[in-house]
């Protein structure tokens, strides 16, 4: 099975990240970065069906020089060869467009599957791999904890809403969207770290994919939350306590 | 005939709360814009949820009925809302930001060369969407430019259904044309994971007790909790060590590892053992009689008191809240 | 003159036939002996070379010597009574050499020591005494051995030392017995012979039982790497620690064996204590049996048939075992080695390592935690922001800035700090120094967490260091040092008891017991400084297992992140031997010690109080209206 895994460099979840001079992105300089989360499930996924099944697990990422690092790391876990589109002016593409990058590299591969992550833990889109399914044609089920090889094509299971799963039967080749915490992660070796220097990597310049800038949707600021996490202490009675952390918990919280 | 247009999700005959609050979301939209509001109920069956939906002061109501929308897959789902979308060039199409709409809406968005603005929290003028960054630590203002239509979907929560205007509307009837053939992937039923195991870590609600409950015996008092709650029950270490409760409902660096959306410690302190397993919750609720226990640094909401007299309370709130 | 005592006697004369017997035997012996040697010492010289295999510091070496080879201190200072009884022999031995080569000279007719010349007379007086004391000296070690039976030399019994301690003892009845008989006595003769052919029985059966050690251990211990639990940096790009036989170096080779399966590393082990599969001894043992086995130059894992994965990662890296260790066996870079063997390729799968380890790749502390949870305190208790302008960099460490007992701790030894007028600053952030993953095998990780916090104080221009954590402390000051030159770094028990001076002593009887972390003990030598500290809050008392011997907290190498434990939870037998010494408040000098006794005291009824020695002096600190943690 021929796998490509696309994965997007984020910044590190402890990231001190302050809101840059324009007011429109995330200042880079000293930022630290990281493989995003569900896209470390998807290579997971994807080097877990390699050893299943054979075959093989090509990385993608477009994004600017630093991206390297982040494809190393994949190299190190497991992946083969890595295919890096290269793309400065991220900022002002949309995720529509971004999907016709990646769509453009991945099509003269000719895969038998297309992971994603269910979505970046930056910009939360959660979007990428849906477009690029419509994009390349392909059938897709997103929300994805588990993926098996079957006589007809893929059998995967897939996340519902409050405790409830479902398994989708669909035919090769197609994309799934992969949801974190299916498996456990593999760590980084020094060994995959030593492999991965004699990998292939190829650069393609995002021109030569011939996907001009473009976005219908624009991010026009960004700005801190009006509120800081802090802890809320509810005074009053038992009674009154309880039901104020009610209402809280049902309108402020909602994750009732 | 531009407009406004609300997809309403249904899912056994009923609409759900978070697509009411996306028609809300609508109708503030319209009000901004000074469009219509409509609403779409698609699906297999859909004659008492399009009756519902018309008693919510919408312009009118469109059934999009057929046979193969009777089990959501995103073939079906995509083809015949763009067929009709097709057919009225909206304006805006709202959608709540459900597992199944994050499955589908994008899919159509891209084929009208548009992108969705997903999981929107606030509205404001310009139309300004506002939407979560990097996990809540950042809000971003988004704009749709260009003719639309334009897709947004909101988030569960961000808008009150409770205040939505009634009026009646009327109701008509769309046949988009989908062949058996078009639908590629084919879902089974859904399930839940099997009751007898405990699941922790997926689990979306967990209701943990701590030392404080001081006795086997008080146990019961934290079970009616979890159950009114339709939670789980776990622990931290001493309850498990004391064979109070099975091992396999140990929470903390030697036991498991939780994510789930609400996570309510009884009279729990906090010690770092526990408090490194649920640090993926999205909300932390702490009880606990010392206002100095560290359970209340990481909690989003605290209530210092003794759990005995505040447990019953929210137990008792709870069932009226759902009642 | 007549002669008062008597002499040694020895054969006047013996026949050829009698000369060339001997002569046969001896070589016989002497060939088997070395027939059994040779492959020993083809596989020391034929294993990898090892950077630390070398003659210098030839001082430190020549001290070591000195000290634990021939004054038996080490063997003695563990286990007084038994340590004697072998330093006899030891001592016997060498007082024999001279003897022993006269013997054989005799036997060929060309005895130099004469009992008539005062030379000859004075040292056969003089090996006499020794015979003595080493013939005690052996048949105590026996009836320890096959009668008291201590649980750590295994349960079966060796036959096998049986005979060699008869034969050591034979060899010594023998010498002595030929005092009480004439030279010209036939008894003289057969003396002579049981004499001789005990001893050559003897020589061959040392190269393939533990009395390798003999030869071995003091090489062993003259070559060892020194210091305490010294990593070898690994070296070039196929060097992943202990993987197989290919990867066993000389010194590691060497140690293998000279083990002398006296147990003290088993007896002071704490997962050996605790029911767990681990034995330090076997460990050794195992790799002793892979090299007999297969050799040095076998590409088959070291971990499987020889030694279990499982019991290498049930290692506290307390170092006990290595402290404990008479013939210089390093037991913590074999562990830590095959550890890394097991990481640095992948081959460990664990769910809690994987997920230590996930989170140090990407994030800054090893509980997982988000950096807002520290910077949430440093503000909460207004902790000035290091700056270069300040003397000190309190270092937090993972522990001192999101465990809520930890917070505490640095909370109370910054107000000892403000108190003294001591100028510090914490750093907006840090990352953890990697001591976790150190001890876990991951080379990986801790290269990178080493050199991004080295970079980090770089650019804070970090002078001096002090920090609640000895863990942290050890890290930063040794195994950093392999890639830069870290600050100079102090524990907050060596800041306080320097400062004892301008504290307020508050007289107290509370009776305080005081528990030795391993990384300020054995991995410090810091001992009397936090015993100072502690004194000037009550009366010390010390626990059973104190000092160089503590027993672990079960925290360490990477161990308070690895779940359960099997067996018996080593944190609950400390604290058990804690509460037992009536002591009613309980002083630890580490968080990690802290965090675990805290979780067995909750165990327990009528628990001690425990407390960090920073919070005993803070709490004689006069009130300060400022904000508690």
């Amino acid at each position: 099975m021929k796998i490509i895994v696309a994965i997007k460099q984020v910044p590190e979840r402890d990231a001190q990240v302050r809101i840059d001079a324009a007011g429109k992105g995330i200042d880079e300089t000293d930022l630290q970065w990281a493989l995003n989360e569900s896209d470390a499930y998807a290579l997971e996924e994807a080097l877990r069906l390699k050893e299943a099944n054979g075959g093989e697990v090509i990385v993608l990422s477009a994004g600017p020089e630093r991206v390297g690092s982040t494809i190393r790391e994949a190299l190190a876990k497991g992946a083969d060869r890595a295919i890096h589109i290269d793309v400065e002016d991220l900022a002002q593409r949309d995720v529509f467009n971004v999907a016709q990058l990646l769509a453009a590299a991945i099509k003269p591969e000719s895969p038998d599957l297309v992971l994603t992550g269910l979505q970046s833990d930056d910009l939360g889109y959660g979007q990428t791999g849906v477009i690029l399914a419509e994009l390349l044609g392909l059938p897709h089920a997103s929300l994805i904890l588990h993926v098996e090889k079957s006589a007809s094509g893929l059998t995967v299971k897939r996340e519902l809403e409050e405790g409830w799963f479902q398994t989708i039967d669909l035919p090769t080749p197609a994309l799934l969207t992969i949801q974190s915490g299916g498996n456990k992660l593999r760590y980084a070796t020094l060994m995959g770290i030593k492999k991965a220097k004699t990998k292939e990597q190829r650069r393609i310049p995002a021109a030569d994919l011939g996907v001009a800038a473009a976005q219908s949707v624009t991010l026009d600021r960004i700005a801190l939350p009006h509120k800081q996490k802090s802890t809320q202490l509810l005074p009053g009675s038992a009674k009154e306590a309880a039901a104020a952390l009610v209402e809280k918990l049902k309108f402020e919280a909602r994750v009732l | 005939m531009s407009g406004v247009w609300v997809v309403l999700e249904e899912h056994d005959g009923r609409i759900g709360r978070i697509s009411w609050e996306a028609l809300a979301a609508g109708h503030a939209l319209g009000a901004q814009l000074g469009l219509p509001v409509s609403a779409i109920v698609p699906g297999a069956n859909t004659d008492a949820t399009a009756a519902e939906a018309a008693t919510k002061a919408v312009d009118k109501v469109v059934r999009i009925e057929h046979p193969l929308l009777a089990v959501y897959t995103s073939d079906a789902f995509t083809l015949a809302l763009e067929q009709f979308l097709r057919s009225v060039t909206p304006e805006y199409i709202v959608f709540p930001h459900t597992y199944q709409v994050r499955d589908y809406a994008p899919a159509l968005a891209a084929r009208f060369s548009r992108v969705l603005i997903g999981d929107v929290t606030a509205l404001a003028a310009g139309p300004v969407f506002q939407r979560q960054l990097l996990q809540g630590r950042l809000v971003g203002d988004y704009r749709a430019s260009g003719p639309g239509p334009h897709f947004l979907s909101v988030q569960s929560g961000a808008f009150r259904a409770d205040q939505l205007p009634s009026a009646s509307a009327t109701i008509e009837v769309f046949t988009p044309q989908i062949e058996p053939e078009q639908m590629r992937t084919k879902p089974s039923a859904p399930f839940r994971a099997s009751a007898q195991t405990v699941d922790l870590s997926s689990a979306p609600l967990i209701v943990s007790v701590g030392r404080g409950i001081k006795e086997a015996d008080n146990l019961p008092l934290v079970q009616e909790l979890a159950a009114a709650l339709g939670a789980e029950l776990a622990a931290s270490r001493p309850i498990c060590d004391n064979g109070w409760l099975p091992i396999e409902r140990q929470i903390g660096s030697s036991g498991q590892t939780v994510a789930p959306k609400l996570y309510l410690a009884v009279g729990i302190s906090g010690a770092i053992q526990h408090l490194v397993g649920i640090k993926g919750s999205q909300c932390i609720v702490a009880i606990n009689k010392d206002p100095d226990a560290p359970i209340f640094e990481v909690a989003d909401y605290g209530i210092v008191g003794d759990l005995f007299d505040v447990v019953p309370a929210l137990t008792a709130a709870l069932k009226a809240a759902q009642s | 003159m007549t002669l008062l005592l008597p002499t040694l006697a020895e054969p006047a004369t013996f026949a050829l036939g009698e000369k060339l017997l001997f002569l046969a035997l001896a070589a016989a012996s002497a060939a088997l002996f070395a027939r059994r040697l040779s492959p020993i010492v083809r596989n020391i010289l034929r294993a990898r070379k090892d950077s630390d295999f070398h003659l210098f510091p030839i001082g430190r070496r020549a001290w070591d010597f000195f000290w634990e080879v021939i004054c038996q201190a080490k063997v003695i200072q563990q286990r007084p009574l038994p340590g004697l009884a072998h330093a006899f022999v030891f001592w016997g031995f060498c007082a024999f050499a001279l003897v022993t080569l006269n013997h054989c000279a005799v036997g060929l007719g060309i005895g130099f020591l004469s009992p008539q010349s005062w030379f000859g007379r004075f040292y056969f007086y003089f090996a006499a005494a020794f015979a003595l004391t080493c013939a005690a000296g052996i048949a105590g070690l026996f009836i320890r051995r096959f009668l008291v039976r201590p649980r750590w030399l295994g349960a079966k019994l060796s036959w096998e030392s049986g005979f060699i301690a008869f034969l050591i003892f034979a060899l010594m009845v023998t010498y002595l017995a030929a005092f009480f008989v004439a030279d010209t006595a036939p008894a003289a003769r057969m003396l002579w012979w049981a004499h001789t052919l005990s001893l050559l029985i003897f020589l061959p059966i040392i190269p393939h039982t533990k009395h390798l050690h003999l030869v071995l251990s003091p090489a062993t211990v003259f070559l060892s790497r020194g210091g305490f639990s010294q990593i070898p940096p690994l070296s070039g790009d196929e060097d992943f620690g202990l993987v197989a036989g290919t990867d066993l170096t000389q010194l590691t080779v060497l140690q293998s064996y000279s083990c002398v399966e006296c147990g003290r590393c088993t007896e002071h082990c704490p997962a050996a204590n605790t029911g767990k599969l681990l034995n330090p001894k076997e460990i050794v043992l195992g790799l002793r049996s892979y090299l007999n086995d297969l050799g040095p130059a076998s590409e088959e894992p070291l971990l499987g048939k020889y030694n279990a994965q499982e019991a290498v990662f049930q290692c506290t890296t307390c170092g006990a075992c290595e402290f404990q260790c008479p013939v210089g066996i390093e037991h913590l870079p074999i562990l830590v080695g095959l550890r890394r063997g097991a990481v640095n390729t992948g081959a460990w799968e664990d769910d809690h390592g994987a997920k230590l380890f996930l989170a140090l790749e990407r994030g800054s502390n090893a509980l997982g935690l988000g950096t807002a949870e520290r910077d949430k305190f440093v503000q909460k208790q207004a902790f000035p922001i290091f700056d270069g302008s300040q003397e000190y960099c309190l270092w937090l460490g993972c522990m001192g800035g999101y465990d809520p007992k930890g917070r505490e701790i640095v909370a109370d030894f910054a107000r000892v700090m403000n108190y003294l007028g001591t100028s510090y600053g914490v750093l907006r952030k840090e990352k953890c120094t990697g001591d976790p993953v150190r001890r876990l095998g991951n080379d990986l990780l801790f290269q990178q967490l080493a050199e991004s916090n080295l970079e980090l104080l770089a650019q804070n221009k970090v002078r001096k260091i002090v920090t609640i954590c000895p863990h942290c402390v050890r890290t930063i000051a040794e195994d950093w040092k392999e890639f830069g030159a870290p600050p100079e770094i102090e524990h907050h028990s060596e800041f306080l008891a320097r400062h004892l001076s301008q504290l307020p002593t508050v007289p107290d009887q509370e009776k305080i017991v005081y528990h030795d972390p391993c990384y300020l003990g054995r991995y410090r030598n810091v001992y009397d400084e936090p015993r100072a500290v502690v004194s000037s809050a009550g009366q010390l008392v010390e626990a059973p297992r104190s000092g160089e011997r503590s027993f672990c907290c079960g925290a360490g190498g990477g161990l308070a992140f690895l779940g359960e434990e099997t067996g018996e939870r080593v944190s609950h037998m400390r604290a058990a031997e804690l509460a037992a010494t009536g002591a009613t408040t309980v002083a630890a000098a580490c968080p990690f010690c802290n965090t675990m006794l805290r979780d067995a005291f909750a165990a327990q009824a009528n628990a001690p109080q425990l407390i960090d020695i920073a919070q005993l002096t803070a709490r004689s600190l006069p009130p300060v209206p400022s904000a508690t943690v």
